[in-house]
């Protein structure tokens, strides 16, 4: 009997204390999710027993926890997205303290050199946007090479608050030289067609009531020397402008050698006159590309042109032709007078030059160099200048080589 | 409250730090544009740069300012002490560059009107891409504490100190062959001065981001040769500094 009694408050002592330890166990829980529950709504919720409450506020909870994780991904979305665009971006909170800044913008704003100098204006700019201000800059790098960037910076507002500033940089590099390609190529054609034109009309009125055959023949020669100059004008602004419209359908095999052969004959002569010598390198073996002939031979000669009548007196040009790799590269190396720093992306361009006062002397259309540029455009090749002023210039074409003839 | 105020030290530290990368941007640009404003006699351009250069002036002052403050009221000790000290002789270096190009300016004013010819224009051009090149592997050196780069900028120094004699020959020779008159002779012979001296600067800056990581002095070499001297002793080889 007194055994069964002690079996019974035994059992009953471990159920009481079960009950008691569970009750403890779901207060304990409920503190928690309350806990939680208030740091996710940010407000007291009464903490209550009932398991039911319980439940509602772990959803609650997981809710927020969902609401929460489907922001960090927008988060995440709009800050890939603003890492995908080239421009820089930088966004600043109302202390002016950084709380987004893109690969591109952070390369400025702990660069060093010219990008230290756009990372100053960067901050600028900021400073007067988070005050409320619309600011946009351009900043020129002198590099080289040389860059132009635009840089702007705009508040952000927020009900009608402000909250922060938004800084963009955009590299204009390209758009500013195509400008600059515009506005001279206007001006340039001009002074190229305009200038023998103005000639023409002024020798033939001379030639008007001119009765002394000296004068008269004297006056014809410079007439038909100057009708010439134009007709070479537009000759090349033709010939430039039939390239450009070359397809590639039309190419076959041509042997390199035969093309810089064929551009060192063509100007043997002005070479001579210009006491200057032409020396050529080229390795034995043939060396195929894939192209058109004429153009190819067009664009050597105009290179070995441009060399002779930049050389001085007595001076030597080197052609070398060499395979590397999957290329074979033309070299024209000169020893003149060379190209400023500052001109050599231009060269390239139509009627850019270098000294507008020789361009007269030296009798040139203006338009050589840019031919080479989109013959070898054309043949999926690219041309290059390095130079330094008083000690020549070197151009150098690289052209695919022909895939051999096992393959194509 | 000491943990708050040693990260504000530190912060001010990268502060000066960064302000003198900054500032070593705006001068490190000025040598190109300098040259180029030069080479093509922009008079407009090169009046700008001179302006700028006051501006340059008002960094440098700004900076001297955030050390001495540093150094008066956080009392450095060993590095943070070398930092300061170098970043005080960085600012003095960067300042005297930009004053150098704005001296080349002034040239650019005083030879104006004047041919160069292809060789001297070609001589300036490489001296300024040299010094160029020598300033921001100073400032390299300064951002990345490499002494093994600020060690190396002495013998890089000497292709420019080359140039500078191969400019001086060429302006001699221009001047026999009366290509321009000796009153642009002599601002073509300090013009070349200037780019020389920036070169130098750079070696100073080098020396002192040596003095900044490894402690080394510049005197020490120096140093060295005098008691050498005193002492009469031999095996020491003689420098050229």
């Amino acid at each position: 009997m007194i055994t069964l009694l002690v079996i019974l408050v035994v059992v009953l002592a471990v159920a009481v204390g079960s009950i008691v330890v569970g009750v403890r166990q779901r207060h304990k829980v409920n503190q928690r999710l309350d806990r939680l529950a208030n740091r996710v709504s940010g407000a007291m919720a009464p903490a209550s027993k009932s398991p039911v409450a319980a439940v509602k506020r772990l959803e609650a909870v997981m809710e927020a926890r969902e609401t929460e994780q489907r922001l960090r991904g927008v988060e995440r979305r709009y800050e890939a997205a603003l890492e995908a665009v080239d421009w820089g971006v930088v966004v600043v909170d109302e202390t002016e303290e950084v709380v987004f800044s893109n690969l591109s913008a952070s390369w400025y704003l702990e660069g060093r050199h010219g990008e230290a100098v756009v990372g100053q204006k960067i901050d600028d700019l900021i400073h007067a946007a988070a005050l409320g201000e619309r600011v946009s800059e351009t900043v020129t790098l002198f590099g080289p090479p040389r860059r132009v960037l635009f840089v702007s910076a705009l508040p952000i507002v927020d009900q009608e608050e402000l909250c922060g500033a938004i800084a963009l940089i955009h590299d204009v590099t390209a758009l500013e030289q195509s400008n600059a390609i515009r506005r001279d190529f206007v001006s340039n054609i001009s002074h190229e067609l305009r200038t023998p034109i103005g000639a023409v009309s002024l020798l033939a009125e001379t030639l008007i009531g001119e009765h002394d055959p000296a004068v008269i023949d004297s006056l014809a020669a410079r007439l038909r020397i100057e009708s010439e100059r134009l007709a070479a004008t537009v000759q090349d602004l033709l010939e430039l402008s039939q390239i450009e419209h070359s397809r590639d359908n039309e190419f076959a095999q041509v042997v390199i050698q035969g093309v810089v052969s064929g551009a060192h004959d063509r100007v043997r002569i002005a070479a001579a006159q210009s006491d200057v010598s032409i020396r050529v390198e080229m390795p034995k073996q043939e060396i195929t590309v894939r192209g058109d002939r004429r153009q190819l031979t067009s664009a050597v000669f105009n290179l070995l042109d441009n060399a002779i009548k930049f050389s001085n007196s007595a001076g030597t040009i080197r052609v070398t032709v060499r395979e590397a790799l999957a290329w074979v590269e033309v070299e024209v190396a000169d020893e003149g007078i060379g190209i400023p720093r500052q001109d050599l992306d231009r060269i390239f361009e139509r009627f850019y030059r270098v000294d507008r006062g020789r361009s007269r002397t030296s009798g040139g259309t203006g338009l050589g160099l840019s031919m080479v540029h989109h013959i070898v455009a054309n043949h999926a090749g690219r041309v290059s200048v390095t130079s330094t002023e008083g000690e020549g210039a070197t151009f150098t074409m690289e052209l695919p080589l022909a895939p051999s003839e096992s393959t194509s | 409250m000491t943990e708050e105020l040693r990260k504000t030290y530190h912060e001010q530290l990268e502060a000066v730090r960064e302000s003198i990368i900054r500032m070593a941007g705006l001068v490190g640009e000025t040598i190109p544009r300098g040259t180029d404003s030069l080479l093509a006699g922009d008079l407009a351009e090169a009046q700008r740069i001179i302006e700028a250069d006051d501006v340059i002036d008002a960094m440098s002052v700004e900076l001297e300012e955030s050390c001495y403050q540093l150094l008066a009221l956080q009392q450095p000790m060993a590095s943070d002490l070398r930092a300061i000290t170098t970043a005080l002789w960085m600012t003095a270096e960067i300042e005297r560059t930009g004053d150098l190009m704005a001296n080349i300016c002034q040239a650019t004013r005083r030879a104006y009107g004047s041919s160069f010819g292809p060789r001297i224009r070609g001589l300036i051009a490489q001296m300024s891409e040299e010094a160029a090149r020598l300033f921001r592997l100073a400032i390299d050196s300064y951002a990345e504490a490499n002494s093994g780069l600020a060690v190396a900028l002495d013998d890089i120094d000497d292709r420019l100190d080359e140039l500078h004699l191969d400019t001086i020959e060429a302006i001699f020779e221009g001047s026999r062959e009366q290509t321009f008159e000796m009153q642009v002779a002599v601002q073509l012979a300090l013009v070349c001065r200037f780019y020389e001296r920036i070169g130098d600067h750079a070696v100073i800056m080098g020396e002192r981001v040596r003095y900044m990581v490894d402690g080394w002095l510049p005197e020490h070499s120096g140093a060295l040769r005098a008691k050498a001297r005193e002492t009469g002793m031999s095996g020491v080889a003689p420098g050229t500094r």
